[in-house]
């Protein structure tokens, strides 16, 4: 579920089109003294109802978003036995008046009580397990900015394990008044569209949407002749320690949990054919990054393809690992590498080879998702392109 | 015990028994009326009395965080003090903090709502906004020890901290972690106390002079609210023999599942290769409402027969989310092995969530 429309499919035809989603808000008044420049999903597929479920506008991206995963997977014998891992910060806040703090009783008596069902971190996870009738744990997972690639390493680490068959992994966020004040207030937000790594980049356009993915092991899904879109090669999450909101200025967090992922998967830095990046466009956030890159990348042959695809569809806060996972997948299936929209003059490094323009159109086999986040958390995620004998 | 097995060999804890290091004295404890928001007449609960973090973990600094921030800091610095860990001495990349909460910071973020009533969404507050996220406990944690592994915050309703203890049980069998912070806990706010009240599921005992709820009890007239936070530091075996630290239990397995009909199947998948027979303790989430205890005690007598030596720890902690941890943690500090035994935590929720974990506890006399 992005910005581009429903579905996988969409996603990559917009992304290839080097379509931009970042216009200004129409979906609900945030309530500043300015319009602010997001990336919303404007049509909203209708979803059949649960007695006594009260699904938010997140939960109807995460179960859309698993629909379309496990429909894709096809059906197991075993498929019932997985579970969920469903990523979001902002869960069901789009729904909760502030004005629930004063008088808390009366604003349930008035209401209000069925709203706040859907707040907790858990809630889309429960509802992808409620809609697609899982048996196995549904847990929220909840790391800021780095959430939804965490999701998918933990459920990678699950199916490995044997602790269930398949696993649906993901993040799911919306657009909510809550989370676009609280960047306003950190004076975040660029009110134009966003110039990831651009020297003359203002800050973070937000966005919403999300992704889930059907994991198994690669045994699993021959066993039952299920498609292999792609394989997690490798992945780790690593801490900053360092900041609350910045991130370590030399970017040393992020580089040891690429390096780590890359040791995981048993790849050099050569191999790495394209990274989709953080990128959000914030002055600290890109600066820290390109030094990661510069780390982490050094004994590269050649400078190391980055893009922020945040500059199509804005920042999705808990989906945005899983987003940009999906953006690195449909890279890798369709040869093309996105670039960075409005990326015209990039911060100036030799480690990095900036994609800008059209689409690069080159085969890539393995190719590298990157995702940091408020707290200090940074997970990286490499994937594979399956080979022949895997393909079926 | 299995050299692999993932050890307990620090506790940390801040609950209504105050914050502490190590296991739990065993003494009575009543809900406190609450004073922290307008009430309409008396309303009780199970509370943690308000205490100087600095005085408990010398030089922290603790301004402006929301208190489950707060209370996760306390609770594991007690629990690193109290598995003797030196951090210098360790490779912080390696060590890792997993959270499991139901709610996270509700407390600052029902703060920053109150910054949008009162001012208007243009001029929130901008440093209570990232002090809300549910993982900024995990984070402060990872900054001030300068933990620089893996950080996760997990939330699965009231089996959020059973959910951590199993992520942070992968994490050392996986190899990423060779330590991890395991932490748990909730806070209560009004707007969650009023919810309740709302709901109806409150016992009478928290507006007036009736008895506490009796857990598994056919009165089952509702649950006291209850808050806190614990940390333990799991560690391989392995690892824990190196450093000579005593352990207090070894995570055996763990399993959960939101399927109600496969609740027992995952009771019984927790015991591995033992049989029923050899659980000594389980140690129940029953709260005293009724349709929350009927599905776990039936869980149990199926699972585990009529003989199993029952404890349910909420009876002194009250009803929250992230309890996990706090209440195997008390069930720890009471029970009294006299021989290696295993012990099953069982979390069950009434919409058809249940975890079961196992643990092996060592004859007392060799523990901490």
């Amino acid at each position: 579920m992005s910005p581009f429309g429903v579905g996988f499919n969409a996603f990559s035809s917009g992304l290839l089109e080097s379509r931009s989603c970042l216009n200004p808000l129409t979906i609900f008044d945030a309530g500043l003294d300015y319009c602010p420049t997001v990336a919303e999903i404007r049509h909203l597929p209708e979803l059949t109802e649960r007695p006594g479920f009260r699904l938010s506008r997140t939960d109807r991206f995460a179960v859309l978003a698993a629909l379309e995963a496990a429909q894709t997977a096809g059906e197991g014998s075993d498929s019932h036995e997985g579970g969920a891992l469903i990523a979001t910060t902002v869960a069901g806040f789009a729904e909760i008046d502030p004005s629930i703090t004063s008088n808390p009783l009366r604003y349930y008596r008035n209401g209000g009580f069925s709203n706040v069902t859907s707040y907790p971190a858990y809630h889309p996870a429960d509802a992808v397990g409620a809609w697609l009738d899982l048996h196995g744990p549904c847990w929220g997972v909840s790391v800021a900015c780095a959430s939804g690639a965490v999701a998918i390493a933990l459920a990678a680490a699950m199916v490995i394990a044997g602790e269930a068959p398949m696993m649906l992994a993901g993040g799911s966020d919306a657009l909510a008044p809550y989370t676009v004040s609280g960047f306003n207030s950190l004076q975040a937000l660029d009110p134009d569209p966003c110039r990831p790594f651009d020297k003359n980049r203002k800050g973070l356009n937000m966005g919403e949407g999300a992704a889930v993915f059907a994991l198994e092991t690669v045994e699993h899904a021959k066993t039952r002749n299920a498609p292999i879109l792609a394989i997690l090669r490798g992945w780790a999450m690593t801490n900053d320690a360092f900041h609350q909101t910045a991130p370590d200025e030399q970017g040393r967090g992020l580089a040891h949990c690429i390096t780590s992922a890359m040791a995981m998967a048993g790849v050099s830095p050569d191999a790495i054919g394209y990274v989709n990046s953080h990128g959000t466009a914030t002055p600290l956030n890109d600066v820290a990054e390109v030094k990661a890159y510069e780390s982490a990348f050094r004994t590269r042959s050649l400078p190391i393809p980055v893009s922020s695809t945040k500059s199509f569809f804005g920042h999705t806060l808990g989906a945005a690992g899983a987003l940009e996972a999906a953006v690195t997948i449909a890279s890798m299936r369709n040869s093309a590498l996105f670039p960075t929209l409005r990326l015209t003059d990039p911060i100036e490094t030799s480690a990095v080879d900036w994609l800008m323009g059209q689409p690069r159109r080159q085969a890539l086999p393995i190719a590298m998702s990157v995702s940091a986040g408020f707290g200090g958390s940074n997970a990286s995620l490499i994937f594979e392109l399956p080979s022949g004998s895997d393909v079926l | 015990m299995n050299p692999d097995q993932p050890s307990i060999t620090g506790i940390g804890t801040v609950s209504p028994f105050g914050p502490l290091r190590g296991l739990i004295a065993r003494k009575e404890v009543e809900p406190r009326p609450i004073t922290a928001w307008p009430t309409e007449g008396l309303r009780r609960a199970f509370l943690v009395e308000p205490f100087r973090p600095a005085d408990v973990v010398p030089g922290l600094k603790t301004r402006r965080l929301d208190r489950l921030s707060v209370w996760c800091l306390v609770a594991a610095g007690l629990a690193i003090q109290d598995a003797k860990l030196d951090l210098e001495k360790e490779n912080r990349s390696r060590i890792a903090v997993v959270l499991g909460t139901g709610l996270g910071c509700i407390e600052l973020t029902e703060s920053f709502f109150q910054s949008i009533a009162t001012n208007g969404y243009a001029k929130s507050d901008p440093i209570i906004f990232p002090e809300g996220l549910s993982n900024a406990p995990a984070s402060h944690v990872a900054r001030v020890f300068g933990l620089r592994g893996p950080n996760l915050t997990l939330s699965h309703k009231g089996v959020s901290g059973e959910g951590a203890v199993m992520q942070a049980a992968s994490l050392l069998r996986t190899g990423q972690a060779d330590t991890v912070i395991v932490l748990a806990g909730d806070t209560l706010t009004r707007t969650m106390y009023e919810w309740f009240e709302a709901a109806g599921v409150l016992s009478p005992a928290c507006s007036g002079p009736a008895p506490l709820p009796v857990p598994f009890s056919q009165a089952g007239e509702g649950f006291v609210p209850g808050e806190g936070a614990a940390a333990v530091v799991m560690e391989s075996g392995h690892k824990a023999a190196q450093r000579r630290a005593p352990v207090y239990a070894a995570f055996r397995s763990g399993h959960a599942t939101s399927n109600p009909k496969a609740a027992v199947s995952v009771a019984s998948k927790a015991l591995g290769t033992s049989s029923r027979a050899d659980v000594r303790l389980v140690i129940a989430s029953a709260n005293g409402s009724r349709a929350h205890d009927d599905t776990e005690q039936s869980i149990i007598r199926e699972a585990f027969g009529d003989k199993a030596r029952v404890v349910a720890p909420k009876t002194s902690l009250g009803e929250f989310d992230g309890s996990g941890l706090l209440r195997l943690i008390t069930a720890l500090s009471w029970s009294e092995p006299d021989t290696r035994s295993l012990a099953l935590l069982l979390g069950t929720s009434t919409t058809g969530i249940t975890a079961a974990l196992s643990f092996d506890l060592p004859c007392r006399s060799t523990a901490a």
